[in-house]
């Protein structure tokens, strides 16, 4: 990776209008566990401004994944304002993608129909679909492996295709739900690069939720800390730092120790010794 | 020995044991002087009558008119039965409706409705489709509600996501998840409509066909062209099913060689 200090959006955002701002307000769910109710999120309030890339990180079970289905609307029971541009979210819409952890492109299809399904019903002319769908496939390097069928790719390079599909859609907000968490460390770390030039290239807004803190930290403008039992933001931190990013950069380090820290709620030790990053569940 | 197992000629033989030993026993029972000729035929006679009946046309007559017949009715039945599964497993009322009176009916074995369709149908081709079709039916209605009941939910959130039509559902999603299963239903539901057919042409005995020839043979003591007509049977089920087999494995390409 070269070091380039800053650089520009590959778009200039004046050619591109505002879009992909989301607002949350007094946001609350509840689930009914033998009908009792327990609350899964409580009073989450939240700005995203548009083309800004955000991590979720925390405990398991502290809700993060529940958040995600209630924004891209796949699950609409909820108390709280949830809205993009301005407009409420009241069922699944074409302006939001969702990339699941799981791929799940359909087995029955290729590479290429599967990226497709997801202009089936876009306002994108027919004639023009195919080349859509290239251009997708070609985004995230799977050029090649349009007619392959899911079972014939490997773990990252379905995952892949699973992001090309939910891109060719254009969404203006692109959430992740833990996209690379069933990934090796090789491939995620791969992944990872291709994802950061992704959406850089791109802009759009994305929202991920991940185990992986030194994964928050290396492609996030601002993480935030999620504490659970009900889940809730304890800490929003920025991530005040250019993109492309240095792997290896000394305050991506210095930053993911103390948002582990912050998560283990162990003191942070400033050793000369780097620890391993570590990930314990309370 | 389980090396010597894996030899493909030494399986070979081993496979070959059994069958040779069967007609080398059949061959002595057969002997003209013994006892038990009358019940059985000479592999020579056998043989005779097989070139007689293919000569005559006969054989390929009656193959041609069972094998109409059974696919005639896993045609019927097959479709019928689709729709009825896909009805079920798609509406919690159909399934109200419908499954009771299904699993109930589906208890009397096959051939028990014979007395009561020849009752009203008569003893002809009516009575014998009719009982293919049902053959048919209930294998491929338990099938694809299975199959259809137990789509994945994940695959169906991604059809939200994307904002699928109902028809887009069933197309993109539904039916193909739902297809292997519908397969292996049709599957079944070959085998039991042969065994309707060859069945109800024996049981009915009218007009022609691979049943209705050993029927009369059995009337005329003719083992030996009872002989015929059960190895043709037998080699007409396996052919068909193995097209079918073919067949699967060209749709279901996507499942890759693991399953």
């Amino acid at each position: 990776m070269t070091v380039q200090p800053h650089i520009a959006p590959a778009r200039p955002p004046a050619t591109q209008p505002e879009r992909g701002a989301l607002t949350i307000r007094n946001l609350s769910k509840s689930f009914q566990i033998d009908g009792a109710p327990f609350q899964v999120l409580r009073d989450i309030n939240l700005e995203i401004r548009p083309g800004e890339f955000v991590s979720i990180v925390g405990a398991s079970g502290c809700g993060k994944s529940t958040l995600l289905r209630l924004i891209v609307g796949l699950d609409t029971d909820y108390d709280g304002e949830i809205h993009l541009d301005g407009q409420r979210v009241t069922t699944t819409s074409l302006d939001r993608g969702l990339v699941f952890q799981d791929h799940r492109l359909f087995p029955w299809m290729t590479l290429e129909e599967n990226v497709g399904l997801a202009l089936l019903n876009t306002d994108i002319p027919k004639h023009r679909r195919a080349g859509v769908v290239a251009e997708h496939i070609a985004l995230v390097n799977l050029t090649g492996f349009e007619k392959a069928y899911p079972h014939q790719l490997s773990g990252g390079m379905a995952q892949r295709a699973a992001i090309a599909r939910a891109l060719a859609a254009s969404p203006k907000l692109l959430l992740l739900d833990e996209p690379l968490g069933a990934l090796d460390a090789l491939t995620r770390i791969h992944v990872q690069t291709e994802l950061q030039r992704i959406w850089m290239q791109q802009r759009s807004t994305m929202l991920m939720v991940t185990h992986d803190v030194e994964e928050a930290v290396y492609l996030s403008d601002r993480i935030l800390i999620m504490a659970p039992n009900p889940g809730r933001i304890r800490r929003i931190v920025e991530v005040d730092l250019p993109h492309p990013r240095e792997r290896g950069s000394a305050q991506l380090h210095r930053l993911r120790d103390e948002i582990l820290a912050e998560l283990t709620g162990a003191p942070v030790t400033r050793s000369l010794i780097p620890f391993p990053a570590k990930e314990t569940h309370s | 020995m389980t090396r010597l197992l894996k030899n493909s000629l030494v399986r070979f033989s081993l496979g070959l044991a059994a069958p040779v030993a069967l007609l080398l026993l059949w061959s002595a029972q057969a002997e003209p002087e013994g006892a038990r000729s009358l019940a059985f035929a000479s592999l020579d006679a056998i043989a005779a009558a097989l070139v007689q009946l293919a000569a005559s046309g006969q054989l390929l007559r009656d193959a041609l008119v069972s094998l109409s017949r059974a696919v005639t009715g896993l045609v019927f039945g097959g479709v019928l039965g689709m729709a009825v599964g896909i009805a079920m497993a798609s509406s919690p009322l159909v399934d109200r409706l419908a499954g009771p009176l299904y699993h109930s009916i589906r208890q009397v074995p096959l051939l028990g409705w014979l007395p009561l369709i020849g009752l009203w149908l008569g003893n002809g081709d009516d009575a014998r489709l009719l009982i293919v079709s049902l053959a048919a039916f209930y294998p491929t209605v338990l099938n694809t509600y299975e199959g259809f009941a137990h789509v994945e939910k994940r695959y169906l959130e991604v059809g939200r996501l994307y904002d699928f039509s109902p028809a887009q559902r069933f197309r993109h999603i539904l039916w193909p998840a739902a297809l292997p299963l519908v397969l292996t239903g049709i599957a079944q539901a070959l085998a039991f409509a042969w065994i309707g057919t060859i069945g109800t042409e024996i049981l009915l005995g009218s007009g022609s066909g691979l049943g209705v020839t050993m029927a009369t043979a059995q009337a005329q003591q003719r083992v030996d062209i009872i002989i015929v007509a059960i190895c043709a049977s037998g080699l007409l089920g396996f052919f068909v099913n193995h097209v079918l087999v073919l067949l699967r494995r060209q749709i279901l390409r996507w499942q890759g060689a693991h399953q």
